[in-house]
């Protein structure tokens, strides 16, 4: 062994050699963030709403040469534990979409979003209907966020050729009304209804309705919790005795499987937003002249009813190192012609927050809102006066903790334990309300 | 007598060896130590995840996961989970390797094609798996209607024991072909003569399986169920994917729940004592494992 290097390198060459190289290989990386990338983060993000959201991004890149906005999708039950992993790692979308109102003041309690009245200031605050941004209302007298669309998501979905068949003369009101009815119409392979009884949000949120649909509340207006009443055990009852009118799998239904139940054919009733509207005409037109919508029916004609809307929001985390072009971005996303075409894309799942936009004709020429047109008018005025966990009437406090209630499954949870555990219902609503009293003090 | 002191040339040699090391060193720190490090630190708090904010709480952590009911289940679940999906996994995997070491035409073909499962996207193969389990549309139910075996649908994700059953299946159909492989490989070197010898003293099939086969494979079976244990026992998106924990918690996992108290409830202290306590079951179940086939060996 002579010591002698293979072409004359020795080490420190080598090292000298790496060094330089890296040096070299981080310069092309700096100049390219000069550019100013967006990142928008939505839920919603079904083929056609994808389309829109890529036509709206490809108007604003013309507008703003240099700034370049990726889509990012998310989901229903996947972005908390997202957005959660995204705000401690410091690495955030800059805009974020269609989450619903209760999950972004949570965020805003914790000093996690840019206050966002610039944003409204400058979509115009003339132009929304009285009070769509009410919801997004903070302690400190700001707004965490604005509305992107109002949703009714548990409208009650009927097929008027069974209720004709199984000689049904008015779609019900009152849960009577509705297993009687459910009941008439189970046969030849066709369930009564849809109904969620999954571990997941879902099951949670349409549960909260139907507890308020026997007159009840999962917290009072100072946010005292008060779950443990008969409207509770009244509404877990019902939905027991509804089990066997649902498909057998509906113990793992989500907000997919119970849509596209109904849409299939394979119920008689549905529960779900007007994507059923679209979903039914490109998927089982067949049905298109058979469905139409009611509010979903409760205890008694004497309760009023209740909607669910999740006041699917626009927010911007504060840790955006965008803020400037995210707000413009954010506005600029409310821009007619873009704006309806995302609505366009599922009419009457996503109805306009916007005064200006729900009166123009360019919204109003869809074939489907037009075919359907009570029954949209129906479910934007339902989500007009819709309530949610995080705001469950107008005289409650808005809830920062909902939505932590809602990812930990504790609604979901007392649900499957009576329906499907077949426990008393005094044994899961205490067990209820001790997880959302943790969840509360913690 | 003094150590003789080192000359320039190995002292120089003795610094470069520690300068090729370092990267070693220094990845195994950022990838295992400091992740370790951090999760024990982490759960002496209670911190809001998405802040990452928080208070000093001490053991408190460990005294209340330690009083729920909820950690007791799904340490049950765990186990239920990891011993059931094992066993079946190397129930089929030697099956399955000792049908594949016979002089089948199909071999080479039958030898490529068992690995797909493993080799899958968990996602993909928990989309198939719950199309094939849909009580509307799977083809499980589909057929077993039609046959007249049942004329209700069978529930197999939403009610117990079905859950737990069917993630058992899926989680052996998934990773069985680990244990193909690892024992195929193991059964390529047994000497023939060992089995010529058994044939001559008059030993069957089953005698020589139990008297050579199996002796042979217990080697790598000891690896693989190690192996397989501590994978099986971290076991996350399958489950998650398949049931979500469900129904209420009788399919929860320990990984799920640390995954709740993180990113559901937002409370990464308890996550993380709940992190801590899972490795050091695993810790002991491995430290018992080992000694106990020592003692054996």
């Amino acid at each position: 062994m002579t010591g002698q290097k293979p072409f004359g390198l020795t080490r420190r060459h080598a090292l000298a050699g790496l060094a330089a190289t890296s040096a070299l290989a981080a310069v092309p990386f700096r100049a390219a963030a000069q550019t100013v990338t967006l990142r928008w983060w939505s839920p919603q993000a079904a083929p056609a709403q994808l389309e829109a959201y890529l036509a709206q991004i490809a108007a604003f890149e013309a507008l703003h040469p240099g700034v370049k906005v990726t889509f990012e999708k998310t989901s229903d039950e996947g972005y908390a534990p997202q957005l959660a992993a995204a705000f401690a790692s410091g690495d955030v979308p800059d805009v974020v979409t269609h989450l619903p109102s209760f999950a972004v003041q949570t965020y805003y309690a914790n000093g996690l979003i840019e206050p966002f009245d610039e944003v409204i200031e400058a979509i115009g605050v003339d132009n929304y209907y009285p009070g769509a941004n009410e919801v997004f209302r903070t302690p400190d007298g700001r707004h965490c966020a604005t509305g992107i669309g109002n949703s009714a998501a548990n409208m009650l979905w009927v097929r008027r050729d069974l209720m004709r068949d199984a000689g049904i003369d008015k779609i019900p009101e009152t849960w009577d009304e509705l297993r009687s009815a459910c009941r008439k119409m189970q046969k030849g392979g066709i369930f009564g209804a849809p109904l969620p009884y999954g571990r997941n949000g879902m099951t949670s949120l349409i549960f909260i309705g139907v507890i308020h649909q026997a007159g009840g509340q999962v917290f009072t207006p100072d946010l005292e919790i008060a779950l443990d009443s008969d409207a509770t055990r009244n509404a877990l009852e019902f939905y027991k005795s509804m089990r066997e009118l649902c498909p057998p799998g509906a113990t793992n239904y989500s907000w997919g499987e119970s849509l596209t139940a109904f849409v299939s054919g394979a119920t008689a009733t549905g529960i779900y937003t007007g994507r059923v509207l679209i979903n039914v005409a490109t998927q089982n037109p067949a049905l298109a002249d058979e469905i139409t919508c009611a509010t979903y029916p409760r205890l008694s004609t004497d309760v009023a009813p209740w909607t669910f809307n999740d006041f699917a929001s626009v927010f911007i985390p504060a840790q955006s190192r965008n803020k400037d072009w995210a707000k413009r971005f954010a506005a600029f996303i409310f821009d007619a012609p873009g704006y309806i075409r995302q609505l366009h894309a599922a009419p009457g799942h996503v109805l306009p927050v916007l005064r200006t936009i729900g009166e123009n004709p360019a919204y109003l020429d869809n074939p489907i809102i037009q075919k359907y047109k009570p029954e949209v008018e129906l479910m934007s005025a339902s989500a007009a006066g819709g309530f949610n966990l995080g705001y469950e009437s107008a005289a409650h406090r808005s809830n920062a903790k909902a939505g932590e209630i809602i990812a930990a499954h504790a609604i979901a949870d007392m649900v499957q334990r009576v329906v499907l555990n077949n426990e008393s219902a005094d044994a899961a609503i205490a067990e209820a309300v001790r997880a959302i009293d943790a969840i509360m003090k913690a | 007598m003094p150590a003789p002191r080192p000359t320039a040339l190995e002292r120089q040699y003795a610094r470069l060896g520690v300068l090729l090391i370092a990267p070693t060193v220094l990845v195994f720190c950022a990838v295992i130590v400091y992740p370790l490090v951090s999760a024990i630190y982490l759960s002496l708090f209670q911190i809001f995840t998405p802040t990452l904010q928080g208070s000093w709480v001490g053991l408190d952590n460990y005294r209340a996961l330690l009083a729920r009911g909820e950690f007791w289940t799904s340490l049950q679940n765990n186990l239920i989970w990891t011993v059931g999906t094992l066993t079946l996994q190397i129930l089929f995997g030697v099956a399955m390797a000792l049908v594949l070491h016979q002089n089948l035409w199909f071999r080479s073909l039958a030898r490529s094609l068992i690995l797909f499962p493993y080799f899958v996207s968990t996602v993909v193969a928990v989309l198939v798996w719950k199309w094939v389990f849909n009580d509307l549309y799977g083809i499980l139910n589909h057929f077993m209607l039609t046959l007249g075996i049942i004329d209700w649908p069978i529930d197999y994700l939403g009610t117990m024991p079905n859950a737990m059953i069917s993630i058992i299946l899926v989680g052996a159909w998934k990773y069985f072909p680990f244990v193909v492989i690892a024992v195929l490989a193991r059964l390529q070197t047994i000497p023939e003569a060992l089995y010529e010898a058994a044939r001559i003293d008059g030993a069957g099939p089953v005698a020589r399986f139990f008297d050579i086969t199996l002796p042979q494979l217990r080697e790598v079976l000891v690896v693989i169920i190690l192996l397989r244990a501590i994978w099986d026992f971290k076991e996350f998106d399958l489950i998650y994917l398949m049931t979500g924990g469900g129904p209420v918690i009788a399919t929860q996992t320990l990984p799920l729940l640390v995954y709740k108290e993180a990113f559901a409830v937002n409370q990464m202290g308890m996550a993380s004592a709940y992190a801590v306590v899972m490795m050091a079951i695993m810790l002991a179940f491995m430290i018992v494992y080992i000694r106990r086939t020592r003692e054996r060996g």
